[in-house]
């Protein structure tokens, strides 16, 4: 076990250590002098000066690399040419609202998928599990913009039911902010909860198929019983890999869904910096979403492997 | 040989699999294929509807009833009707030529991007996946690193850098799906190297670009197939978002992503315009995956 953590853990390390090194060169493969990119148009000749001199943009290459590397692992991301926020502070400001989304979209799309992936594998070929297919098949195909649009035509401007857009704290007012959250976190959590019933439906049947499975139905008990008490204990671990891949999605969809519903999140954050050309925001925020996915990602696998002994034997995950 | 006479064993399937390719075993296999597709009708339908719209790409400019980007102040936000089937949007265009001529723009950003996909990550995993150790390392730590950016970030990030346009909206979708063809094509390529008729043509001297091109190449191209029919809808989508998002097609070229921003605006006035751009994205896509369902069963030797 613990030698599976450090090899797992070694290879999350190089990930972000190459993360780092992508998003450094990214910004510097824009084309133009680095201090006036970083200092915006606006900026006079004094200000790119103090831009210079600030980030050291007179040093070599490597060295610029390790001081930013240094600065951004004691929480300095550099600060936005728009708004002279720190961008860690931004960051900070803007996540809670897209977390609180994202919950939501997790709790909708998981009351959704689990129940309808179990009975779809349990009534296997029947009429349920074609149209629990059909309708997965749906979810992953329809564009989950076009979905919220829809909903906005239907909920908000036809039926007048829910407000189309805008964000109110919890704190302040909790059922403004449950109503204006439901349709995004119904658009987002749609598609994950295609992939996720997919997912749990395959899984199960592969496990309703298992000889212990069947053992318990030799044993007499019934139906109910094999599948709560045997079946889905096993048959929900691939489900937590997915979820973890699934984080990637969640994220991109959270930018769509922020843009549509007009909610002031992390998403936000990110389309306005990029056509603002705030690269100090932009840089931040990809490196911030990156080195998160590695770590929920490395969490995953651990946890994986801790429901899942026949992963640490191994000695490490390697799928295709 | 009739498709009735194949046995139903696995060395039947691989001994037609490496057939010489003569004339006969083509035919032979399409209308196995082909038998094999006819058996799930949802399969069939998928594949004529990304028919009709491969024909709509293609013929544009002869089907669409009006200019895509002509305006007219005087149709402007009109209801659908006999004359614009589909309505009229903000400036008065023609709203069901505009999603025909968007078709253009989402086959050839989706068909394009996954083939970058592969021409780049096919070759890169099948290297990976051959000569394993060091060069095999270096590629899968590059590949997580780039599959740890989520892919809307990635594309955020590229066209930041490269300048929001269809071309690099395309690159951007390409470079997200490449590491997935790495991955599937190194663990393909990991399992095929160690087949007895790998070594057996190592053994009669074949070299290693005979030994990947003639050998291996051949026998997980199905499987790469496959995967193309699950990323080309997924990439049709991810074409659709970046437009929505401003950050790729720019107007006043149509597209379906772009076409559904400016309805995002009118949503109260000229809902019309909302609805089509979003159903064709959906039915073209449903259609993908449809299509990609009835393949993936064509191509699957084990289902014989």
């Amino acid at each position: 076990m613990a030698e599976f953590l450090i090899q797992r853990s070694a290879i999350s390390l190089v990930t972000l250590f190459l993360i780092t090194v992508i998003v450094f060169a990214g910004v510097r493969m824009i084309p133009g002098d680095p201090a006036r990119v970083m200092a915006g148009v606006d900026a006079d000749a004094a200000g790119i000066e103090e831009i210079r001199q600030k980030y050291g943009l007179r040093d070599p290459i490597p060295v610029q690399y390790v001081k930013w590397v240094g600065r951004a692992l004691r929480g300095d991301l550099g600060e936005s040419i728009r708004t002279r926020d720190s961008v860690l502070g931004l960051i900070g400001r803007k996540l809670p609202i897209t977390l609180q989304l994202a919950a939501y979209s997790l709790l909708v799309a998981l009351v959704i998928a689990i129940p309808v992936g179990v009975l779809a594998a349990v009534r296997r070929n029947t009429p349920w599990d074609y149209l629990a297919s059909s309708v997965s098949l749906c979810g992953v195909s329809i564009p989950n913009f076009w979905l919220g649009i829809m909903l906005i035509l239907l909920l908000s401007v036809r039926l007048q039911w829910l407000p189309a857009s805008g964000f109110v704290s919890p704190f302040e007012d909790l059922w403004g902010n449950t109503q204006r959250l439901l349709m995004p976190a119904v658009v987002l959590g749609a598609a994950l909860a295609a992939v996720l019933m997919r997912q749990t439906r395959n899984s199960m049947i592969e496990v309703l198929g298992a000889d212990y499975v069947r053992t318990a139905y030799a044993k007499g008990l019934r139906t109910r019983v094999v599948v709560f008490r045997h079946a889905i204990r096993n048959g929900l671990i691939p489900v937590i890999t997915i979820f973890g891949l699934q984080l990637g999605a969640l994220i991109g969809g959270a930018v769509v869904t922020e843009q549509i519903f007009v909610v002031p999140g992390f998403g936000r954050l990110i389309l306005e910096a990029v056509f603002t050309r705030d690269y100090p925001v932009v840089q931040g925020v990809v490196l911030i979403t990156a080195s998160a996915y590695v770590l929920v990602n490395l969490l995953v696998d651990v946890s994986y492997s801790l429901l899942n002994p026949r992963i640490r034997i191994k000695g490490g995950r390697d799928e295709p | 040989m009739s498709p009735d006479c194949v046995p139903p064993t696995g060395a039947a399937e691989a001994a037609l699999a490496h057939a010489p390719a003569a004339g006969g075993a083509v035919g032979e296999r399409l209308r196995v294929g082909w038998r094999r597709l006819a058996r799930r009708p949802p399969a069939v339908v998928g594949t004529l509807v990304v028919l009709v719209f491969v024909g709509l790409a293609l013929g544009a400019p002869w089907i669409a009833p009006a200019d895509p980007i002509a305006t007219s102040w005087s149709q402007i936000r009109r209801a659908p009707s006999w004359a614009h089937p589909f309505g009229t949007d903000d400036l008065g265009r023609d709203t069901l030529s505009r999603v025909i001529w968007g078709t253009r723009v989402s086959m050839r950003a989706g068909v394009l991007s996954i083939l970058f996909a592969i021409a780049v990550g096919v070759p890169a995993g099948l290297i990976a996946g051959y000569y394993r150790g060091v060069i095999d390392q270096a590629v899968m730590r590059l590949t997580d690193a780039w599959l740890s950016f989520p892919f809307l970030i990635l594309a955020i990030g590229l066209v930041t850098i490269l300048g929001p346009s269809l071309t690099n909206a395309t690159l951007a979708i390409g470079l997200g799906a490449t590491p997935t063809y790495i991955r599937l094509t190194r663990g393909l390529v990991l399992a095929t190297r160690e087949e007895d008729y790998v070594h057996s043509a190592r053994a009669l001297g074949a070299g290693d670009l005979r030994l990947m091109g003639r050998h291996v190449l051949p026998n997980i191209v199905s499987s790469i197939l496959v995967q193309a029919t699950v990323s080309i809808p997924a990439a049709i989508i991810a074409e659709a978002v970046l437009s929505f998002l401003g950050l790729g097609v720019q107007p006043p070229t149509p597209s379906w992503g772009t076409m559904l921003n400016t309805a995002q605006a009118f949503l109260e006035t000229a809902p019309w315009m909302a609805w089509w751009p979003g159903l064709a994205i959906f039915v073209l896509a449903l259609s993908f995956n449809l299509a990609g369902d009835g393949i993936r069963d064509v191509l699957d030797p084990r289902d014989y």
